[in-house]
């Protein structure tokens, strides 16, 4: 009986944290190049987007936003790093040590070909998107934008 | 001490004898009935033993054998306690222990998971932050930074303001 009790509580046990686990390693960090730009017939936005559609009308004022250039990665030991790229522009995305549970420590860095544009270092949140405003490019703006899923 | 049913059988039977048949005889509230009871009784005995003989077993040994297999299972059944709850309707008390230690243990774990999971209270740790920025002078002498957090949209805004301006063909995906 007693043999019983102590493997069900390990099966318990191990099933628990085989969920924290698959719980933590399941964070999936979107990063995307948008641009945005206001047209008479704008084409829905993507997927990825649709939640933060009003916020983003509401801050640039346009109506169209169209991915140029993305990546995502899933975050499993929290320092790795990834890039999100178009044809002329790249974003290095750096997770560094000091993230947590609460959000990831990054070092960005925002190229125009070679060139370094910006940098910055954010730690983002879970529950709250980035949002950076680039360059304007033609009659549009560059935006930068990193979502955990 | 022999009860009354037993004392009537054995009186019927012919068995008491002395002080006791007389002591039961006594005790007999009316007598002639009782007599008369016992010569049915002893009629019906009679009239069985003539009309209805023992038959003789035809397999007498393979009975016997059953019957002491049958007999020797049910005492090896009374030796060997139930398996299982059957006849335990109540727990000892050192397993309820066990129990409860366990739901115990049990619970914490889950507790300590769901705690480390919870939304943090912070406000400044629910939304993103921008810890530094900074644009190269030399590429965008005029660049400004700045950031602000709209907790509406739980969303955080690193704005800039004055990059140099890219022609459309920079707009192209890869």
């Amino acid at each position: 009986m007693k043999q019983r009790s102590i493997l069900l509580i390990g099966i318990a046990l191990v099933l628990m944290m085989g969920d924290a686990a698959a719980a933590r390693a399941s964070q999936v960090v979107w990063s995307g190049l948008v641009i945005a730009n206001n047209v008479a017939q704008p084409t829905p936005v993507p997927a990825e987007l649709t939640r933060m559609e009003g916020t983003l009308k509401e801050l640039f004022g346009y109506n169209q936003f169209k991915v140029i250039g993305q990546s995502r990665k899933s975050v499993v030991t929290g320092s790795e790093d990834w890039l999100a790229q178009s044809k002329y522009f790249s974003l290095h995305v750096d997770s560094k040590e000091g993230s947590d549970k609460a959000g990831y420590l990054l070092n960005l860095k925002l190229f125009q070909e070679q060139s370094l544009l910006l940098e910055t270092e954010a730690k983002l949140s879970k529950a709250s998107p980035l949002i950076i405003k680039g360059p304007l490019v033609g009659d549009g703006q560059l935006i930068l934008l990193l979502i955990v899923q | 001490m022999k009860t009354f049913e037993e004392k009537w059988t054995a009186w019927i039977d012919g068995e008491l004898t002395g002080a006791e048949l007389a002591e039961f005889e006594a005790s007999l509230p009316d007598k002639a009935a009782a007599e008369a009871e016992k010569r049915n009784a002893q009629k019906l005995g009679t009239f069985l033993k003539e009309h209805l003989p023992c038959h003789a077993m035809g397999n007498e040994e393979f009975f016997n054998h059953q019957l002491r297999q049958r007999m020797s299972e049910g005492e090896t059944r009374a030796r060997v306690p139930e398996p299982s709850g059957g006849g335990r309707v109540w727990w000892p008390i050192g397993r309820l222990v066990w129990v409860g230690a366990t739901a115990l243990a049990i619970f914490s774990v889950c507790t300590f998971f769901v705690m480390r999971e919870s939304t943090p209270t912070d406000q400044s740790q629910y939304l993103s932050q921008i810890l530094n920025a900074r644009v190269d002078p030399a590429v965008s002498p005029n660049a400004t930074i700045s950031m602000f957090e709209s907790k509406e949209d739980k969303v955080t805004v690193l704005w800039v303001e004055g990059l140099q301006s890219l022609p459309s063909e920079f707009a192209s995906a890869k």
